[in-house]
């Protein structure tokens, strides 16, 4: 369906009418003769006047088309989601299948509240059946198979996610794709439910009920666990009204290391402690037995590994491994946990990436930016803004003005090419951690350069080592996410001789290091927080990370803290007043993923082109 | 200008009819005689030479018999007086039948002076059949566009002019030109040989008006044509870009005078040449005749030509 997003320069279409006015003007003073010798004038050149009222009528078109083109340029047309072409009300029954639910008797009580939804819901509507916690999960779509759905919800269990109805709720808007009717929600009412960070909508037509299936009224849970020096710390939390006691028995991988018996008053939290004996790795957990609250915070994970090898991913002109041949050999000379994992992708391949990829990657030397698309770029400046660091090598593979299309805001020096010259260079600063090792210049002034770029560095950004022509050699930008360092050469043996040198194996590990410490690696994640956590425990990741981390339910979930079904509803009023809004910007974002106004242009330069071409010839 | 109801209306003041007999271009034409190239056959004694000497009751002269000569041509009485074989020799005075052709077709309203085609036509039309009926040579007349439309026999009484005045007053514009049809019909109608006067703004095929044209000369009828053409057809003086609108058949144009002139211009100097050689090779007299000159000159001139070339 086409839509505007500036519908008022639609007004502008009116323009039209003046070459429509100007044609029936010179149209009226047009003399018409009558004449008898007509058969010797038709052999002259003239033109047959209905053959010319076409052309005219043609000639007119254009005009006020073009007229009309510009009009709806500025307009902005877009094509609209087809929501008017759906069709039928419909009622999605959406089950709270967070933590919160693993209550004794809640999740029950919630699946009999759904079956009762689904039961009595109009029988003109279509029914689905969905689940939600951090996000909405269609279990089945919105259709007329009740049956379907009603076998469904037997199978559904409840999860160790966070409520987020914010979220859920958009999912479910989204999954009505267009219909009215209404959600469903069946939920415990959790107050720490509301996002306050997410925004969402709901269009008008979707009426929301609410079925609250109550909350246990006492809770104890572990919200917190960390290594205090040689000791195990977890914090257990009481959330109810009266006191409580409990016993906290810590683990590690499933092997029980002590156990802290613990008293709780009313809404108080106290520390249990266990030593760790020569334990330098492992997956350790922290478990209390309460009964009657949320059973899924009753444990909680930590890793005991140390440090982990960081994770470095080389951006090459195809991922071909020769073309960071002297970047790998000098990270995979590292061992232990000093050591470095290396992974080099093309630029089509880093474009292509997965979102969670890059999570687990500590610093990207960008050696090239051949084939790195528009989404690569994006994915770049995420990685840099989230606090990973970022080693730019300006060989002949590395386009500034991509970079700094990409790195807009976060990388501002740009460099340009020069004639070859030869060059050394020293660090500007040796007490920076990149060259602190070196002691001074010594090492680092044997390395020739043929071929350097002249950057040029902003005044936010430090040069750290230069050129022996006094040009910048080394710059560290300051970022407010990770660090930036943009070394003036090649990497690779094609500008210089420094993969060659001996101070190239230091230079390249202090650098990845001073890269990598602002983004230390996570060992702790919340459930649903990366696509493999979705249960608490201690996982391995996937390679490249291959490491262990632990998986926890988050904290806000233990605290079963309600609000009234009028709170929510007030919510998902201000749900309502956003939508128009959210609306405003998803329709901007359409028209800016579409360029329609482009092809009006471009068709309105076609028309006046014709209309010249024709109106030539009509003289 | 509503060309097919226009009528020739010459005159308001007075009868109609006299209004073609302008007095200043009869007393020109009386001092002028229009003789017909070729002697016909005619029932009345006039100017004309007849070619059948003979036959006709004027005595000319007398001329010693010669072996061949038809027996009862010899004068017995001359004989009886000389002894000698005289044959008696006469010369025939005739009439001729005069037949005078004029196109009616709407574009014969065209007009840019004042006057239109058709009533610069019908002017001379009156002429000539004043002219004739004067000389006593049996004038007829006959009106067409696509068709015959009036048609008014030959006879030579006196007032038998009157008659065609009144037709020709009468006469208003018909449809469109298509001379070559009431041409074909006029020829086979004609039983005698005559003098065929066809006033036309020639708009139509040349080839089919030349054809028609020389049906006539096949039946041994002398023809001469007038060709009628307004000023403004002959020098296209428009200067403005203008839609011109056919007169028969209503359809339109478009065309920049200064574009287009030259090429129009070639068109009819073309269309002119062509009838000139083509009527010409025919034996049939063609005459260019632009409506803006006085119809004295047209006629005195034409006659004048003819005059010459008895």
């Amino acid at each position: 369906m086409p839509a505007f997003l500036s519908p008022l320069f639609l007004i502008g279409a009116a323009a039209a009418a003046i070459p429509i006015a100007i044609h029936l003007f010179y149209r009226r003073t047009e003399p018409v003769i009558d004449f008898a010798a007509m058969r010797y004038l038709r052999r002259a050149p003239v033109e047959h006047s209905r053959r010319r009222r076409l052309r005219e009528l043609v000639l007119l078109a254009l005009r006020a088309g073009a007229l009309v083109l510009l009009a709806l340029a500025f307009a902005r047309p877009y094509i609209a989601d087809p929501v008017a072409a759906r069709s039928g009300d419909a009622t999605l029954v959406m089950v709270d299948t967070s933590a919160s639910l693993s209550a004794p008797g809640r999740f029950e009580a919630a699946r009999e509240r759904a079956r009762r939804a689904i039961e009595d819901a109009p029988a003109t509507h279509a029914v689905g059946l969905a689940t939600f916690a951090q996000a909405l999960d269609v279990v089945t779509p919105v259709s007329q198979d009740r049956a379907g759905a009603l076998a469904a919800l037997a199978q559904i269990k409840p999860g160790a996610g966070a409520t987020r109805y914010r979220a859920a709720l958009q999912g479910a808007a989204d999954a009505l794709d267009g219909r009215s009717g209404r959600i469903v929600v069946i939920t415990d009412l959790q107050q720490s439910g509301w996002d306050a960070a997410s925004d969402a909508g709901i269009p008008e037509s979707i009426a929301v009920a609410v079925e609250d299936i109550g909350a246990p009224e006492t809770n104890l849970g572990v919200t917190s666990l960390r290594v205090d020096g040689a000791e195990a710390v977890a914090v257990v939390q009481n959330f109810s009204a009266r006191p409580a006691t409990d016993q906290v028995i810590f683990a590690i991988d499933a092997q029980r290391v002590g156990a802290v018996p613990v008293a709780l008053a009313a809404g108080a939290n106290v520390e249990a402690r266990v030593p760790l004996v020569n334990t330098a790795s492992g997956g350790l957990s922290a478990s209390i037995g309460d009964r009657d609250g949320y059973s899924a915070d009753n444990a909680r994970y930590a890793v005991l590994d140390a440090a982990d090898a960081i994770s470095v991913l080389a951006v090459t002109p195809t991922g071909h491994p020769s073309e960071a041949l002297y970047l790998e050999r000098a990270l995979t000379i590292a061992e232990g946990t000093r050591g470095f994992r290396f992974r080099s992708l093309g630029g089509a391949g880093f474009t292509a990436i997965e979102p969670g990829t890059l999570d687990q990657v500590g610093v990207i030397a960008m050696l090239s930016t051949r084939a790195v698309a528009q989404r690569g770029r994006e994915r770049l400046a995420e990685f840099v803004r989230g606090g990973g660091g970022l080693l730019v090598a300006a060989g002949p593979d590395v386009d500034a003005a991509i970079l700094k299309d990409a790195l807009a805001g976060l990388v501002e020096t740009s460099w340009e090419a020069r004639p070859a010259q030869t060059l050394t260079f020293a660090p500007d600063d040796s007490r920076h951690p990149v060259f602190r090792v070196f002691g001074g210049a010594g090492t680092l002034a044997n390395v020739g350069f043929s071929r350097a770029v002249r950057m040029t560095a902003p005044a936010s950004a430090s040069v750290i080592a230069r050129y022996s022509d006094g040009s910048p050699a080394l710059v560290e930008e300051r970022t407010t996410g990770g660090r930036v360092l943009v070394f003036g050469s090649d990497l690779n043996y094609r500008g210089n001789d420094f993969p060659l040198q001996p101070g190239f194996v230091p230079f390249i590990h202090e650098a990845i290091r001073y890269l990598a410490s602002q983004r230390t690696s996570r060992t702790e994640y919340l459930v649903g927080e990366l696509q493999a956590a979705t249960v608490p425990g201690v996982i391995t990741l996937p390679a490249p990370a291959s490491r262990r981390i632990a998986v926890n339910v988050d904290p806000r979930e233990s605290d079963p803290g309600r609000m009234t079904p009028d709170t929510f509803q007030a919510g998902i009023s201000r749900l309502n007043a956003a939508a128009a809004r959210d609306e405003e910007t998803a329709a901007k974002e359409r028209e800016d993923g579409q360029f329609l106004w482009r092809y009006g242009l471009l068709l309105m330069v076609v028309s006046l082109a014709a209309e010249g071409v024709l109106g030539r010839r009509l003289g | 200008m509503t060309a097919g109801a226009r009528s020739l209306g010459f005159a308001r003041d007075r009868p109609s009819e006299l209004r073609f007999l302008d007095p200043a271009v009869l007393a020109r034409l009386g001092t002028l005689e229009l003789k017909a190239r070729a002697v016909v056959e005619g029932l009345l004694s006039g100017l004309h030479r007849s070619p059948f000497k003979g036959f006709s009751v004027e005595f000319a002269e007398y001329r010693q018999y010669l072996p061949g000569d038809d027996l009862s041509a010899i004068d017995w009485k001359v004989y009886a007086r000389t002894d000698r074989h005289y044959v008696k020799k006469f010369e025939e005075e005739t009439n001729v039948d005069c037949y005078l052709l004029l196109d009616i077709s709407a574009s014969m309203g065209y007009g840019s002076r004042g006057v239109t085609k058709l009533e610069y036509g019908g002017l001379l039309a009156a002429s000539l059949a004043f002219l004739m009926n004067r000389q006593r040579d049996a004038v007829a007349l006959t009106t067409f566009d696509d068709a015959i439309v009036t048609m008014v026999p030959p006879s030579a009484r006196p007032s038998h002019l009157r008659s065609i005045l009144v037709t020709l007053d009468r006469t208003t514009l018909g449809h469109r030109t298509d001379v070559s049809k009431p041409l074909h019909v006029l020829a086979d109608g004609i039983s005698k040989r005559g003098l065929v006067v066809f006033i036309s703004d020639l708009l139509d095929e040349p080839g089919r008006v030349i054809d028609g044209l020389r049906h006539f000369r096949f039946r041994g009828s002398e023809v001469i044509v007038f060709h009628l053409m307004d000023p403004a057809e002959l020098t296209f003086p428009f200067d403005r870009a203008s839609r011109f609108r056919d007169l028969e058949l209503g359809d339109e144009v478009m065309a920049v005078p200064s574009v287009v002139r030259q090429d129009y211009l070639d068109a009819v100097n073309g269309a002119i040449d062509r009838y000139k050689q083509e009527l010409g090779s025919e034996g049939i007299d063609y005459r260019l005749v632009d409506t803006s000159t006085p119809l004295e000159f047209a006629l005195i001139s034409y006659l004048s030509t003819r005059g010459r070339r008895r």
